[in-house]
C-alpha cells in the first residue's frame, strides 16, 4: 500500500521535475502553448478521422430533456436503433441534465445538437436556431390540438410533434369517491373549491399537491388558474396581454383565488419545500386527490403505485358564463438545427418517427394523444376520460403564449413567494408587471 | 558582496518569474478573457441565447440598486459566507483539540469527519434533503417516533437559510479540522509542560497558547471558507433551490435563476459583478485584517 | 489511572457520536439506493430484501464504469498539470518578493473569487471556438486553471518555510535560481504535494458545472453527470442516484485513504505557517 503512494507522489514528483529542467531554458511560456497546439492537430486527427467515417456512417445527436431511465427515453433509442437497422444511419440519443441552461448556453455559443426535444418552446424560444419543418409530408397531417400551438406567426413549423400534451387536472378516482364528488359536475373553480372542502373533511387525503421545492409546480397552478380568468369572454385581458399590457386586477384574481385556497388549507403540508416526485407519488398513493399537471403526471404516479386508480378532468371556469377547459402542448417534440451538416438525415429520421407504427409506439409510452392524426396511441388508464372530453374546447399553455419568454420563473417564484408569506399578493402582482414590462418586447 | 553581483541576483531574480508564465497564460485564456466578456455582457439586455442584442450602457447596474430581492440574496450570501466560516472554525477547532490525542476511534473519527469533504456538494445536497424533507423525511420519522408533530424544515425562508448554513459546515468542516490538526502539531509540547509548571489549567493553556500558535491555520482555514461560504450554489440548489419564494437565494443561484430562467444574462451578469467585488472585498478585508498580524496572504 | 481510563471511554463515546452526524447521510441515502420507488418505507429501514436493481440501473442506464474511466483520465492528467505548473509557479512568488509578485499574488487569489457562473457562458462561447467541447484536453485544461491557485497558494506557503539559506549557500556555490529551484526546492515538496493532490483532485472528480457545458457527447459523461442523469424535470430515480453517488465516491475515498497520512503532514507545512 506504501509502495503506491510513494509510486503516485513520485510520479508527480518527476513530473514537476521534468518541467522544472525544461523550466530552467527561456521558452517555459512555450511549453503550455505548445501543449495547446500539439493538443488541437491530435482533435483534429480526430474530427477527421469522424469525416472518414461518415462516409461509411451518419451519425446524428439527439438531445433530449428526459432522465435517461424514463420510458420514453428508452423508447426513443430502440426506435433510433430500429432507424438505424434500416438505413445506417446512427442516432444517438442524448439524455442532457440540467436541460434548459444547458441547451441556452449552447446556443449562446451556437453550437448545438443535431436535433433536440423543444418541451414547449419550439416558436418562442428555440425557432431562431431550427429548420422549418412546415414542407415535410407528416406536417399535412398535425394533430389539431397541437397544430396552432407549434405554428408561428409567418406559419412556419420547426418540430415534429411526437404526441399532444393534454392537460387537465388529474386526479385520484378512489379518493374522490371516498368523499363523495362527483367530478363532472365540478364546471367552475367555486364548485372546485367546494370539492376541495369536502376532500379536507372527509378524507385524510390533501386536496390538491405541489412540490414547492420544484417551484415550477407552483407556476402550474397560476398556469391553470391563470387562462380561467384571463382568457374569459367577459373581458378583454387576453387581447391587452398580447398587446403588452399586464392587467394587474386580472392578475390579483389569480394570486388571491390561490391563496384563499392555501390559506383553506386545501394543499399538501409540504406545498413549499416538496417535489413533482412527491406530488406524483401523492397522487399515486391516494395521498392527494388532484394534481394540476399534464398527463404525464399519470405514468409517473404509476411508477410509485402500479394499482392507482387515476383519470382527469377539464379545468373550472372561473366565471360562471364560461366554460371548462383543457390546456394542450408540446410534449415529446423533436427539432433540427439549421446548421447542422446532416439535415439530411435529421429529416429521415423525423419521417422514419413519423411512421404511423413507431409514432404510436413512443406516444403510447407517455400515455398521450399521438401528434398526427395518422397515429393511434394507447392512452391506457386514460381511455375512457379521453373519449369523454373530446368535445371539451382546448387553450394553449397560458404563460407560453401571453406572457413573454422568461416570465414562466418569475411566475413560478412569486406564486411560492406569495403563499410563503414573502410576498402579498400586490406585491407578487406588482413584480409580475414589473418582469413581463422588462421582457415584452 | 560587489554592485555587479548584487544587481545580477536582482535580475535573475526577475528572470525566474518566467516560472510563473505558464500559469499567467492559462488564467489569461481561460479566466480573464471569459472574465471580461463577462463584464461586457453586463452592459447590453442580452437574453442569454439569442444571436442579437443591444448595448444599454450602466442601466442594469442602475436597476440593481433597487432591486430588493438581490438586497436579500445579499443578505442571506454573509449569512452563508460569514455564518458557515464561524461555525466551521468553531466546529473544526473543536474537532481538532478533541482528535488531536490519541484514544480508541480518534483516527476512524478524524477520517469519518473529513468523508463528506469528498463528496459534491450537490449530492451531499441531496442527501441532507432526504433527511430535511417533510414527508418521508428522516427527520421527521423521528420526531414521529418520538411521538412529535413533524416539522416542514424548509418551508420559512430564514430557517431555510440557517439549515443551509449548518449543512454546509458540516460538510467542510474536515478541512478546517485538517488545517488545525496540522497546526496544532506544530505547536512544541514544552509550551504545554511550561505553562503547566506555572500552574495554567487547560482552559488558560488554550486561550494563552493553543490559540495564538494556531493564528497562521486561522488565516488559512478562514480565507479558503469563506471564498467557499460566499460563493455557496450546490447546496442551495438540492435544498432549497432558492425558495420559498426568493427567500433562500444566494447571489450565485440568484445570478443563475436570472441569466438561465428569467433570460436577462445582462442583468445577472451585472449581478455576478457585484458579487465578485464582494466576495474580493470581503476576503481582502479579512486579509487585511489578519495582515495587520504579520502574515502573508 | 481509573479517571484515565474513564476520560478515555468518555471521549470514545463523544467520537462515536461526532462520526453519527457525520455519517447519516451516507446510512439514509444507502437505504434510499436499496429500495424500490415503489418501497415508501421510512428512510431509517433497510429493505428486508436485498434491491440492486438501481445498482444495475447505475451501470447500465447511467455507464457509471465508464464514466469513472473518464473522470480518472480528467483528474489524474489535470492533477498532474495542477502540480507541476502549481510548483513552478509558486516558486518566484515564494522567493522573490517583489511588488509584482505581490500583485501576482492577489491576482491568483481573486482568481479563486471569481463566481464560476459569471464565466460560464463566454467561457463555453471560447472553448467552442477553438473546437474543445466535448474533448479531453479542453475540460481538463479548464478545470486545471480553475484549480492552479488553490495549489499555487498551497506551494508558495509551503516554500517560504524552507530556510531561505539553503539557497544562499546554493547560490555561493555558483547555483542558478533554476538549479536551487531543480535542485533543492523541488525533492521537499512531496508532503505538500500529498496535500495538493487530496484538495484539487476531490474538487476535480466532483466538478459539475464545467462538465456539463463542455461534455457534450454521452461518451464522454463524467461521473457527476452520470448522477445527474436520473434528475429530469418530470421526473427523478433518486434511489439510482444514490446508488449511482455511492458508487462514483468509491475511487475517490480510496485515494484520500491512502494518501491521508502525507495529507496532515503536508497540511502541516503548507497551510499554516
Amino acid at each position: 500500500m506504501k509502495g503506491f503512494i510513494k509510486k503516485i507522489v513520485t510520479c508527480c514528483l518527476i513530473s514537476i521535475l521534468a518541467t522544472g529542467i525544461i523550466g530552467c531554458s527561456s521558452d517555459t511560456a512555450d511549453t503550455t502553448q505548445n501543449q495547446g497546439e500539439k493538443e488541437s492537430p491530435q482533435t483534429k486527427e480526430k474530427d477527421s478521422s469522424k469525416d472518414s467515417k461518415k462516409d461509411k456512417k451518419v451519425s446524428i445527436d439527439v438531445a433530449v430533456n428526459f432522465g435517461i431511465d424514463d420510458q420514453i427515453t428508452i423508447g426513443l433509442e430502440e426506435v433510433a436503433k430500429g432507424f438505424e437497422e434500416e438505413t445506417d444511419i446512427e442516432a444517438n440519443i442524448i439524455s442532457l441534465p440540467d436541460y434548459e441552461p444547458v441547451m441556452k448556453a449552447k446556443m449562446a455559443a451556437n453550437e448545438l445538437p443535431d436535433m433536440w426535444s423543444t418541451h414547449g418552446w419550439s416558436v418562442l424560444r428555440y425557432s431562431e436556431y431550427l429548420t422549418p419543418l412546415e414542407d415535410q409530408e407528416w406536417a399535412k397531417v398535425l394533430h389539431p390540438a397541437i397544430e396552432p400551438v407549434i405554428t408561428d406567426e409567418a406559419g412556419h413549423i420547426y418540430v415534429l410533434p411526437i404526441d399532444v400534451d393534454v392537460a387537465g387536472i388529474a386526479y385520484n378516482k378512489d379518493v374522490v369517491e371516498q368523499a363523495g364528488i362527483d367530478v363532472d359536475s365540478i364546471t367552475t373553480w367555486d364548485d372546485f373549491q367546494k370539492a376541495c372542502a369536502s376532500i379536507k373533511e372527509n378524507t385524510d387525503a390533501a386536496p390538491i399537491s405541489l412540490g414547492g421545492k420544484d417551484n415550477w409546480t407552483v407556476g402550474n397552478f397560476l398556469d391553470w388558474v391563470g387562462p380561467a380568468v384571463m382568457l374569459t369572454t367577459t373581458q378583454d385581458y387576453d387581447q391587452q396581454l398580447l398587446d403588452g399590457n399586464f392587467n394587474s386586477e386580472g392578475w390579483n384574481e389569480v394570486n388571491a383565488l390561490f391563496e384563499n385556497m392555501y390559506d383553506a388549507g386545501y394543499f399538501n403540508a409540504d406545498a413549499l419545500t416538496g417535489t413533482y416526485s412527491d406530488v406524483a407519488r401523492m397522487l399515486g398513493t391516494g395521498e392527494t386527490a388532484f394534481g394540476l399537471y399534464g398527463n404525464y403526471i399519470i405514468s409517473e404516479a404509476l411508477s410509485y403505485n402500479p394499482d392507482a386508480n387515476l383519470g382527469f378532468m377539464p379545468v373550472p371556469a372561473y366565471y360562471s358564463e364560461d366554460t371548462p377547459f383543457l390546456i394542450s402542448g408540446e410534449r415529446t417534440t423533436l427539432g433540427i438545427w439549421k446548421d447542422t451538416e446532416n439535415k439530411e438525415a435529421c429529416l429521415e429520421f423525423l419521417s422514419y418517427i413519423a411512421r404511423p407504427e413507431v409514432m404510436s409506439k413512443l406516444a403510447t409510452i407517455s400515455g398521450v394523444p399521438a401528434g398526427l392524426t395518422t397515429a393511434e396511441s394507447d392512452t391506457g388508464i386514460l381511455k375512457e376520460d379521453y373519449a369523454k372530453h373530446q368535445e371539451v374546447p382546448s387553450v394553449p399553455y397560458f404563460d407560453r403564449v401571453y406572457l413573454p419568454s422568461g416570465m414562466w420563473d418569475t411566475m413560478c417564484a412569486t406564486g411560492s413567494a406569495l403563499i410563503a408569506d414573502e410576498m402579498t399578493i400586490e406585491e407578487a402582482t406588482a413584480k409580475m408587471k414589473e418582469d413581463f414590462d422588462k421582457l415584452y418586447n | 558582496m560587489s554592485e555587479s553581483r548584487k544587481t545580477n541576483i536582482i535580475n535573475e531574480k526577475n528572470m525566474i518569474n518566467i516560472m510563473y508564465l505558464p500559469a499567467l497564460i492559462l488564467f489569461c485564456i481561460f479566466v480573464f478573457y471569459p472574465f471580461v466578456s463577462g463584464i461586457r455582457i453586463s452592459f447590453t439586455n442580452w437574453n442569454g441565447f439569442s444571436q442579437n442584442f443591444e448595448y444599454i450602457g450602466w442601466l442594469n447596474y442602475k436597476n440593481l440598486l433597487h432591486d430588493e430581492i438581490l438586497q436579500l440574496a445579499l443578505k442571506n450570501t454573509l449569512i452563508y459566507g460569514i455564518g458557515s466560516t464561524i461555525l466551521q472554525q468553531m466546529l473544526g477547532l473543536f474537532y481538532a483539540v478533541f482528535l488531536d490525542k490519541k484514544f480508541i476511534g480518534s483516527k476512524t473519527t478524524r477520517t469519518v469527519v473529513y468523508l463528506p469533504v469528498l463528496i459534491a456538494a450537490v449530492i451531499m445536497g441531496y442527501m441532507w434533503y432526504f433527511i430535511f424533507q417533510y414527508n418521508s423525511g428522516a427527520l421527521n420519522d423521528v420526531l414521529r417516533v418520538l411521538g412529535l408533530e413533524s416539522v416542514d424544515w424548509l418551508a420559512k425562508g430564514n430557517q431555510a437559510v440557517w439549515i443551509i448554513t449548518l449543512v454546509n459546515t458540516i460538510q467542510y468542516t474536515g478541512v478546517s479540522m485538517v488545517i488545525y490538526l496540522a497546526g496544532l502539531q506544530n505547536i512544541p509540547k514544552m509550551y504545554y509542560e511550561a505553562a503547566q509548571i506555572d500552574g495554567a489549567g487547560p482552559i488558560s493553556q488554550f486561550f494563552k497558547i493553543t490559540l495564538p500558535l494556531l493564528y497562521p491555520a486561522i488565516v488559512t482555514s478562514v480565507t479558503l471558507n469563506l471564498i467557499g461560504g460566499l460563493k455557496l450554489f450546490d447546496v442551495i440548489k438540492a435544498l432549497t433551490n432558492g425558495g420559498p419564494g426568493y427567500s433562500s437565494h444566494s447571489i450565485s443561484t440568484l445570478v443563475d435563476h436570472t441569466y438561465f430562467k428569467t433570460q436577462a444574462a445582462g442583468y445577472s451578469s451585472a449581478m455576478g459583478v457585484i458579487l465578485f467585488l464582494i466576495i474580493m472585498g470581503v476576503a481582502l478585508l479579512t486579509i487585511k485584517i489578519f495582515d495587520k498580524n504579520e502574515v502573508d496572504m | 489511572m481509573k479517571t484515565f481510563l474513564k476520560n478515555n471511554w468518555l471521549k470514545t463515546i463523544i467520537a462515536g457520536v461526532i462520526c453519527l452526524i457525520h455519517i447519516v447521510p451516507f446510512y439514509i441515502s444507502i437505504t434510499v439506493a436499496l429500495k424500490a420507488k415503489t418501497d415508501l418505507s421510512s428512510r431509517w429501514i433497510l429493505p428486508k430484501e436485498l434491491y440492486l436493481e438501481n445498482f444495475i440501473k447505475a451501470i447500465e442506464r447511467a455507464e457509471i464504469f465508464s464514466a469513472m474511466k473518464n473522470s480518472l483520465i480528467i483528474t489524474i492528467t489535470a492533477v498532474l498539470i495542477i502540480t507541476i505548473l502549481g510548483a513552478m509557479a509558486a516558486y518566484p512568488l515564494a522567493r522573490n518578493r517583489s511588488g509584482l509578485n505581490k500583485t501576482m499574488l492577489n491576482v491568483i487569489l481573486a482568481v479563486m473569487m471569481i463566481p464560476p457562473l459569471s464565466i460560464l457562458v463566454p467561457l463555453l462561447t471560447f472553448v467552442t471556438r477553438i473546437g474543445g467541447v466535448s474533448t479531453f484536453w479542453g475540460i481538463i485544461l479548464v478545470v486545471a486553471t480553475y484549480q492552479l491557485p488553490l495549489s499555487i497558494f498551497l506551494y508558495t506557503n509551503f516554500i517560504r518555510t524552507i530556510p531561505m539559506d539553503l539557497d544562499n549557500a546554493a547560490s555561493i556555490d555558483g547555483c542558478s535560481s533554476f538549479s536551487i529551484y531543480y535542485k533543492i526546492i523541488l525533492p521537499l515538496l512531496k508532503p505538500v504535494t500529498a496535500t495538493v493532490i487530496i484538495l484539487v483532485g476531490v474538487n476535480i472528480w466532483n466538478d459539475y458545472q464545467f462538465s456539463l457545458y463542455l461534455l457534450q457527447d454521452p461518451d464522454m459523461k463524467v461521473v457527476t453527470l452520470a448522477v445527474a442523469n436520473f434528475f429530469a424535470q418530470s421526473s427523478s430515480n433518486f434511489g439510482a442516484a444514490s446508488a449511482t453517488a455511492l458508487m462514483a465516491i468509491c475511487p475517490i475515498t480510496v485515494m484520500y485513504l491512502f494518501l491521508q497520512q502525507y495529507f496532515v503532514k503536508g497540511m502541516v507545512d503548507s497551510a499554516i505557517k
